[in-house]
Formats: structure tokens, C-alpha cells, sequence
């Protein structure tokens, strides 16, 4: 099996590091395998597989920390790397606010997070779906011209181990598919997508993606241009998915607090959001894509509440290890995952889970006198992390809702505005979730959202 | 590097029926650095290794690639790129094609005085721990400094079966300096030289110590105090400078991107999007004034987007983007410039890691200098704002909708700078953007590198420079935040 090569491999590390003369020594070991079939035009362009993987070796002498990234699990390169991180700690200097690594707890794997079919997908077998997305979304309308998107299969595994006894390890499958649609009627064009995260290979159903973005995309032809202002908005899960999983990045991670750059440090024990808002962070819930059991530290994953009925405090904040040492409390289990390095070192929640409602997408709009639906956002970044002012703009697929009918298409618009105010005022959840990245979260409608802008088509 | 393994694999690749294969064989090292307050939070070294396989068969495109760098995972590793392009082929409307370029065998090496992995870590860290001490001595407000410092080499060899051989060695390096402070619940940052970690530069470690971050630690701090008593930005039409890095980010948002050949042809639809700039307007579209002219140069020395040949095989050159306003020329590779039937490619191809597929990525897209020294610029100005050092950014799907927010900005009042702004924001449609330029300065003009640019899936990174001085736009909407 994967995961115990993995898991051997990053207990040597451990051993070899210790004859070293460190005080402290962890090691993780990962391997990712994963294919994608991209398409545009309604053909495929790039059709790639990779198989990556290494090890992340830490060790600490008298608190001097260093780290070292290796692309590789030979066990001769490792230990190279080991002694390169030990040079290395020695040269460093101390880091006072580093208290120690985690120590063992007790943790069950993760059963039924691995899927063969999925890791083991063949090319063929993606070329078919996404042949059946691109007929699908071309048998909608004449007017649907180009059918755009992606397919991935594959796996991921990791183990971790430390001086002081942690040893864990993680493995799951993976898959994701976007469709998007594009469309065209005279000189107008629409566009429309839609994407579905999974651990299953079967719970992917290209016609049922390509539908819903041809319907979208040609929906969207002829935009009619909406002045900026507030409005109303029904946000679908999509859109949804996307502004919290910011609210998430710079409002829960221990870094972020500490720092000062997250508004929890200054709403602690208040009503931020809307009562009807529960938040939950936990990896072990099959709700979430990501189902690991432990962190990038072999620490368990600690399910949090990160907004109770509107409500965010100190309980809500992710730590690992070094964070937590900094505060005297012990780690929640978020630190980063081995496999991935683009949030660096920094904890926050991976698993984000919205509490249902009891709405439906159709009530939402029903109930809507004058209002914008939005099916997806695109390029949001904050503008100010206290007041978690983001900004962004609608994509592939934004609608005028008049006296509860969706009545037309309007042209995108951005939004600048701050999320403590959107989710302020949420008149309505819907009862159905979505698995989307790192979060579950449903539709929601917003009382306001402020825009400052309208784009060109 | 040896090519040996790489001749195995393009060997096994034509038996097994490519008529187009490549490899590139790289070692990728990335020393990254970063002290908090004073600290060391992030000693951390990373190597990559690896190799990736590029193969035609029957007309479609596949890819694979893996970290075990032995005969019988090439082997297997070609047998999945070829089972890729046959599973590609299955849904074929067209041929790839590749324009002709001539496979060249050379060396190529980005230069340097001071080589960066054999300067100690001791010095570097020095230089860390004493800068971010004094920029957190400044003030109780300030609750987080950061110093950092970012080394990287990549070398790598590429083969084709139409007989490229090229070895390179890409070296940058550089650093930066940020500081955040809170007063009252309100958050302010300010960074040197530019944010995000800093500003990086295909050259030895003398760029790292020409940025001289210590004699900046206390000016940064002190600035980002001032920035409490700030004035918010005023919230109208008006006149906008922009400086240094932002006027970078101006032009790798919204016309790096836009003008990139796979956007225009709509192969990033799923995901970053496509571009204004269709096929159509080549040659014809009025982009910006008769003063703007911007050029995609993978030549030019110590841009953090330099090279000696792109990752397939093209040789490095410097291609007209906008010139005199029009829009003239895309950033390209050599299968996008066949299907338009364009001359060349204009050696855009590049990848991450040697397991990531190569996809048109900018090079160094510069605005190149007017005929302004900066400070007339000001001087000319009756009402404006000029701003720098960029702090939020976000652009529509087809680079035409873009809003930015900076660290800081001053007001600008008959010809002088008057009192500092905070958050200053600015939103703008590009081709009338970029046509309110009416001022382009010569006196102040640098490369700026950036190291994070974001695109494709699987999603890569990769660096990239802007070569800019100071510009001014007129009547710009600014004052976004209520």
C-alpha cells in the first residue's frame, strides 16, 4: 500500500534526523497521481498526467527551525536532505516563539476515502465524458458555439511522523469536472458553467454538468446593462463557495488573528453574521472533499465551529502546532497538508461546512421583488481583511430577477463590498448542500451586495 | 545534465508512433526565507526534480510526467503520454500543428556576480533578522513585521525529435520588507520595494543587496504610522499617477494577459478566461494613446521573466504587444501562430516544473518610456492622485473590467504633492484606460519582477517582469471603499 511505504519512509527520516543530534525532527512523505483532460472549443487541448511526490523534512536545534522540500522518496536523496537541514537549523537562529511539535494523539484512519476507479481512471475513459459533456451542451441549442472545461481523476496520499511518536497518514481519491459553456446569437454571446467535487469517480455526471451550463449560457445572450447599487442577490452555491472560502482565509487562521488582520480579534463572542449562518470546519465529515483524518503535523483534525448562529470567538480560529504554541494551546489540526504548498505554512480551515436551510433555489427567486442571481464569481480578492471587504465580479451567467421571475440576463457587474455586511442579512438557505473545493455550502439570498461596476458583455 | 535519458525517451516515443515528441529534464532549487518580527519563521530550502514528456500522435496532443528519473519510468512515462494522445485524438477536430522554428543545440545561463546558493545563510538571514527588528521597533502598533528573501535556480535540459538540445540556467533571486499595523480595529500595510514579498531580479545575490532593506526598515515603518492620520481617498473622476509596482500589476493585468494568444483563441475559457483582444483586432484596435507602446522582451537583462529559449525550444525575442496604441502582436507558441497562421511563435511556452505541461506565459511585458521626467508629471497635474504598491487587484474574465487598491497615495494639487491618502482604489475599462494616457515618464524607468503569476490547469506558477517608469491617466474613477 501506498500510505505504509509513505509511512516508513517518513519514520526513517525521522530516525536518520535524530542520530543527527536535533532536538526535534518530523518528516512527511507524500505522493500525488493525478490526471486531466482539459477541452475547449469543444475538443480536447491538453491532456496531461503527473506523478509527484517527496518528502518535507523539519528538524530543530536549540529552536532553530529549518525545513526542506525534497521532489523525491529515494531514501538516499532524503537523508542527504536531512543533513542539508541540519546545516541549515545551525545557521539559523533560534526561533523564541517555538514551543515544540505536536505530541502523539490518538487517531483512526479514514475509511472509504479511496476510491480505485477514480485513482486509477484511464485517459479513455475521461475522453468519453468529456465527449459526452460536449454533445450534451451542443444538443441544447444551435446557439451553444463552444463547450470549454476540465475532467480530473487521481490520488493523493500522505503520512507524517515525529521525534516525539506521532506517525499518521491519509490517503483518498479525487475527481472534479467544469463545463463551460459559451454561445452565441448575432453578435451576443453567453456563457454558462457549472462543476461537481468528489471523491467518486461515479458521482461525476458530464450530461448533467453540460445541461445545466448550455441552459445557463444560452440564457445569458443579450445582457441588458443593470445600473450599480445595492441589490438583492440569490448567490448559488458556486458563488457562495467562493466569498466564504475568503471569510475563511483571512478571518480563521490562527496567522491571521495574531497578526491582527482578522476581524474574529475583534468581534470575539458577537453576533457578526446572520443568526441563521452556522459554520462548521471538519475534515472527517463525508460532506467535505477533503476527508483526511490528520493535519501536515499528524495531528488529528478537530471539527470547529467557526460561526455559531452568527456568532464567531476564540474557539472559532484554526492553529497548528506553532501558532497554538504562541498562544499556550494546543493545535486544532490545521496545519497545511503535506501535498500542496501554495498557503505555505499558514493553518486555516480546509473543511468548510455551511449548516443547511430549509429553502429551495426556486423560493428564493419567488421571493425576490428586485434582484441579481448570481451562478458564479470570478477573481475575488480582499481589499481590506478586518472588514473583509472583497471584491470580485459575476461570471458565466448573471440574471435580473424581477417580482420573483429570473427576466433577463444583465451584463456582468463588480461588486466591492464587505462580506460582515453581505452575510449580515441572509433571508434564506437552501436545504440542499454542494461539495465545492474546500467547502459544502448551499445557495443562499442576501438582503444586499453592494456594486460599484458593470463590465462589457 | 545528461541528454541520455532524454534520447531514450523520444527514441520509445517515435516507436511508438509520435510524430512530435520533446522532453525537458529539470532540477528546480527554491531557498525561501521569511523573519517575522525579528524571527525566523520560514527557513525552508525545496528541490525539485524531475521530467516531462511532450507527444503528437496521430494529430493529438499528451503529456505526462514524474519525479523518478530512470530508464523504465521513461519508459512508462512516454507509454502514458502516448495512451494521453491517443485517448485525446478520440474527440480530434483538427491537427496540432506546430510552426517551423529551428531546433537549435546551445547553452544558455541568466548572469549573475554573486552566485545566491553559495552566498552563507548566516548573511542572509543577518540582513533578515536586523531589518525586521528595526521595522518592528517603530511602533506598538505595528503587530507583524516580515523580511524576506527568495533564491532560485532551475536547470534544465530540452530535446525534440526535430533535433533541439538546449541546456539552461535560469538563477533570480530577491526580497522584500512588510510590516502590518492595527489602531482601533483598522488595519493598515505598507511594503518595500513592492509587496507580496518583494521584488526579484534574474541576477546574483548583489540584487538582493542592492534593495539594502536595512536602510529602508525605519522609513517603511514610519510611513505606515502615517497612514492612521491619512486622509481616506477622495471618491471622483480624477486625474491618476500610477508608480512602480502598481503600474506593473496595471500592466500585467490588463495587458499582459489580454494579450496572450491561448486566451484570444479560447483555450483558458474554463477557467482564467479569454481576452478583448480576438484575432480580429490584430493590427486594427485602437488599445491605448499614441504614447503607449508595449513590447513582450524575454531579452532584455535582469528581467525576472529573461531566458535564453522558451521550454519548447524557441529562442528567446522581443515582440511589439502595442505600439503607438495599436494593438499589434500577441505573446504566443508555436501551435497558437499556426492556427492563425502567424509568422512565429513569439517563445512564450513555459512550465513550473518539469511534471507541468508548458502553456504561453508572459515574459518580461514592459511599457516602454515617454517622453516625461516623473516629477513633471506631477508638476503638470492640477488634480489628481498618485499612488503605489499595490494592495488588492481584480480583473474581469476578458480583461476589461479592473479595479486596484494601494498601500498608499499622495494628492496631487497644482503641480505639487500634497497630504498622504489611505486606501486609495481604482476601477477602469482598458482600452479607455489605457487611451487616457497621456503622460509616460524615461528618468524612472526599472524592471519589476513578479514572481507569482497564477494560471492554467492544473494550476501553475510562474515568474514574470515588468519594465515601467511612472504614467498618467486622466480621469480616472477612483474612491471606491464606502
Amino acid at each position: 500500500m501506498v500510505t505504509e511505504r509513505l509511512k516508513e519512509i517518513a519514520e526513517r527520516a525521522v530516525q536518520f534526523a535524530m542520530k543527527q543530534k536535533v532536538d526535534q525532527a518530523q518528516a512527511s512523505a507524500f505522493l500525488v497521481d493525478d490526471a486531466l483532460t482539459r477541452f475547449a472549443n469543444s475538443q480536447i487541448h491538453q491532456n496531461v498526467a503527473q506523478k509527484s511526490g517527496g518528502a518535507i523534512l523539519k528538524v530543530i536545534l536549540n529552536k532553530r527551525i529549518s525545513t526542506i522540500r525534497v521532489g523525491t522518496l529515494e531514501e538516499e536523496e532524503i537523508k542527504k536532505a536531512v543533513v542539508e537541514a541540519v546545516k541549515i537549523a545551525k545557521a539559523s537562529s533560534p526561533s523564541k516563539e517555538f514551543k515544540s511539535l505536536p505530541e502523539p494523539e490518538k487517531w483512526t484512519p479514514i475509511k472509504g476515502a479511496f476510491d480505485e476507479e477514480t485513482a486509477y481512471c484511464e485517459p479513455k475513459y475521461r475522453a468519453e465524458k468529456v465527449r459526452e459533456a460536449i454533445e450534451t451542451a451542443h444538443s441544447k441549442s444551435p446557439d451553444v458555439k463552444a463547450v470549454a472545461g476540465y475532467f480530473s481523476t487521481g490520488s493523493m496520499a500522505y503520512a507524517v511522523a515525529n521525534s516525539l511518536g506521532v506517525s499518521a497518514w491519509a490517503d483518498m481519491s479525487i475527481t472534479y469536472m467544469k463545463t463551460t459553456v459559451i454561445s452565441k446569437s448575432g453578435t451576443s454571446e453567453g456563457f454558462g458553467a457549472a462543476e461537481k467535487y468528489s471523491r467518486r469517480i461515479k458521482d461525476i455526471e458530464p450530461s448533467l454538468l453540460a445541461e445545466d451550463a448550455a441552459e445557463k449560457s444560452v440564457k445569458s445572450i443579450n445582457p441588458v446593462k443593470l445600473n450599480p447599487g445595492e441589490y438583492e442577490v440569490v448567490l448559488s452555491p458556486l458563488a457562495v463557495a467562493t466569498l466564504l472560502m475568503f471569510v475563511g482565509y483571512v478571518g480563521f487562521s490562527a496567522n491571521a488573528y495574531q497578526d491582527g488582520q482578522s476581524f474574529v480579534k475583534y468581534n470575539l463572542n458577537q453576533q457578526v453574521f446572520d443568526s441563521k449562518l452556522t459554520v462548521k470546519d471538519d475534515a472527517r465529515d463525508f460532506k467535505t472533499l477533503y476527508t483526511v483524518p490528520v493535519d501536515g503535523e499528524g495531528v488529528p483534525k478537530k471539527a470547529l465551529e467557526l460561526i455559531s448562529n452568527g456568532f464567531v470567538s476564540e474557539k472559532s480560529i484554526c492553529y497548528n502546532s506553532f501558532t497554538a504554541g504562541k498562544e499556550n494551546k494546543k493545535s486544532t489540526g490545521h496545519a497545511a497538508l503535506p501535498i500542496g504548498d501554495y498557503y505555505g505554512e499558514r493553518s486555516g480551515p480546509f473543511n468548510m461546512i455551511v449548516k443547511a436551510g430549509d429553502a429551495t433555489l426556486d423560493e428564493a427567486i419567488a421571493e425576490t421583488k428586485h434582484g441579481i442571481f448570481i451562478t458564479t464569481v470570478h477573481y475575488v480578492n480582499p481589499v481590506e481583511p478586518t472588514k473583509v471587504i472583497l471584491t470580485g465580479l459575476t461570471r458565466d451567467g448573471t440574471f435580473l430577477i424581477e417580482n420573483g421571475n429570473i427576466s433577463k440576463p444583465i451584463v456582468n457587474m463588480r461588486f466591492t463590498d464587505s462580506m460582515l455586511s453581505a452575510f449580515k442579512d441572509i433571508p434564506l438557505i437552501s436545504k440542499q448542500v454542494e461539495m465545492v473545493r474546500r467547502t459544502t455550502v448551499p445557495m443562499m439570498k442576501l438582503k444586499k451586495l453592494r456594486f460599484v461596476g458593470i463590465s462589457a458583455y | 545534465m545528461s541528454s541520455d535519458f532524454g534520447k531514450i525517451a523520444l527514441e520509445e516515443a517515435e516507436k511508438k508512433g509520435a510524430s512530435y515528441a520533446d522532453i525537458r529534464i529539470s532540477e528546480i532549487l527554491n531557498e525561501n526565507l521569511t523573519v517575522k518580527n525579528g524571527e525566523p519563521e520560514t527557513v525552508s530550502l525545496s528541490q525539485e526534480k524531475g521530467f516531462g514528456v511532450r507527444v503528437i500522435v496521430n494529430g493529438a496532443w499528451g503529456f505526462a510526467g514524474s519525479i523518478d528519473l530512470n530508464k523504465e519510468e521513461i519508459k512508462k512515462t512516454v507509454e502514458r503520454a502516448v495512451s494521453i494522445a491517443k485517448a485525446s485524438g478520440l474527440l480530434k477536430k483538427k491537427e496540432a500543428v506546430l510552426a517551423r522554428d529551428r531546433p537549435r543545440k546551445d547553452k544558455y545561463a541568466t548572469s549573475f556576480k554573486k552566485d545566491p546558493f553559495k552566498i552563507a545563510l548566516e548573511q542572509k538571514l543577518d540582513t533578515l533578522v536586523q531589518a525586521g527588528r528595526i521595522l518592528k521597533e517603530q511602533s506598538q502598533l505595528i503587530k507583524a513585521s516580515y523580511t524576506h528573501y527568495h533564491g532560485f535556480r532551475e536547470n534544465k535540459l530540452f530535446i525534440s525529435n526535430e533535433g533541439a538540445e538546449i541546456n539552461q540556467q535560469i538563477t533570480w533571486c530577491g526580497g522584500g520588507l512588510s510590516a502590518i499595523a492595527v489602531k482601533g480595529g483598522e488595519m493598515q500595510t505598507r511594503s518595500y520595494p513592492s509587496p507580496f514579498r518583494g521584488d526579484f531580479s534574474t541576477s546574483g545575490y548583489e540584487f538582493f543587496e542592492s534593495l539594502a532593506l536595512l536602510d529602508h526598515a525605519k522609513e517603511v515603518g514610519q510611513e505606515l504610522l502615517k497612514l492612521f492620520e491619512a486622509e481616506k481617498c477622495p471618491s471622483s473622476e480624477m486625474d491618476l499617477i500610477l508608480y512602480g509596482d502598481q503600474l506593473a500589476l496595471q500592466i500585467h493585468e490588463s495587458c499582459g494577459h489580454p494579450t496572450e494568444l491561448d486566451r484570444a483563441l479560447g483555450t483558458e475559457a474554463d477557467y482564467a478566461g479569454t481576452s478583448f483582444l480576438t484575432p480580429e483586432k490584430l493590427g486594427k484596435f485602437r488599445y491605448g494613446s499614441e504614447k503607449v507602446n508595449i513590447v513582450a522582451d524575454a531579452t532584455v537583462p535582469k528581467g525576472l521573466g529573461t531566458f535564453g529559449y522558451d521550454d519548447e525550444g524557441t529562442q528567446a525575442k522581443k515582440v511589439y504587444l502595442i505600439k503607438e496604441g495599436t494593438f499589434v502582436g500577441y505573446q504566443s507558441s508555436r501551435e497558437t501562430v499556426a492556427e492563425l497562421k502567424l509568422k512565429e511563435s513569439s517563445g512564450g511556452m513555459r512550465a513550473d516544473s518539469p511534471l507541468a505541461l508548458p502553456i504561453i506565459r508572459m515574459t518580461n511585458i514592459n511599457l516602454l518610456p515617454g517622453d516625461w521626467r516623473a516629477e513633471e508629471i506631477v508638476e503638470d497635474t492640477r488634480d489628481g492622485i498618485l499612488i503605489t504598491t499595490n494592495r488588492s487587484w481584480s480583473i474581469d474574465d476578458r480583461r476589461i473590467n479592473f479595479q486596484f487598491g494601494t498601500e498608499i497615495g499622495w494628492r496631487i494639487k497644482n503641480g505639487s504633492r500634497e497630504n498622504m491618502i489611505k486606501n486609495p482604489t481604482y476601477m477602469g475599462v482598458t482600452p479607455q484606460f489605457w487611451g487616457s494616457c497621456d503622460a509616460i515618464s524615461n528618468d524612472n524607468w526599472k524592471m519589476w519582477g513578479t514572481p507569482n503569476c497564477g494560471k492554467g490547469v492544473p494550476g501553475q506558477v510562474m515568474y514574470v517582469g515588468h519594465g515601467c517608469g511612472t504614467a498618467r491617466f486622466r480621469k480616472v474613477h477612483a474612491g471606491l471603499i464606502k
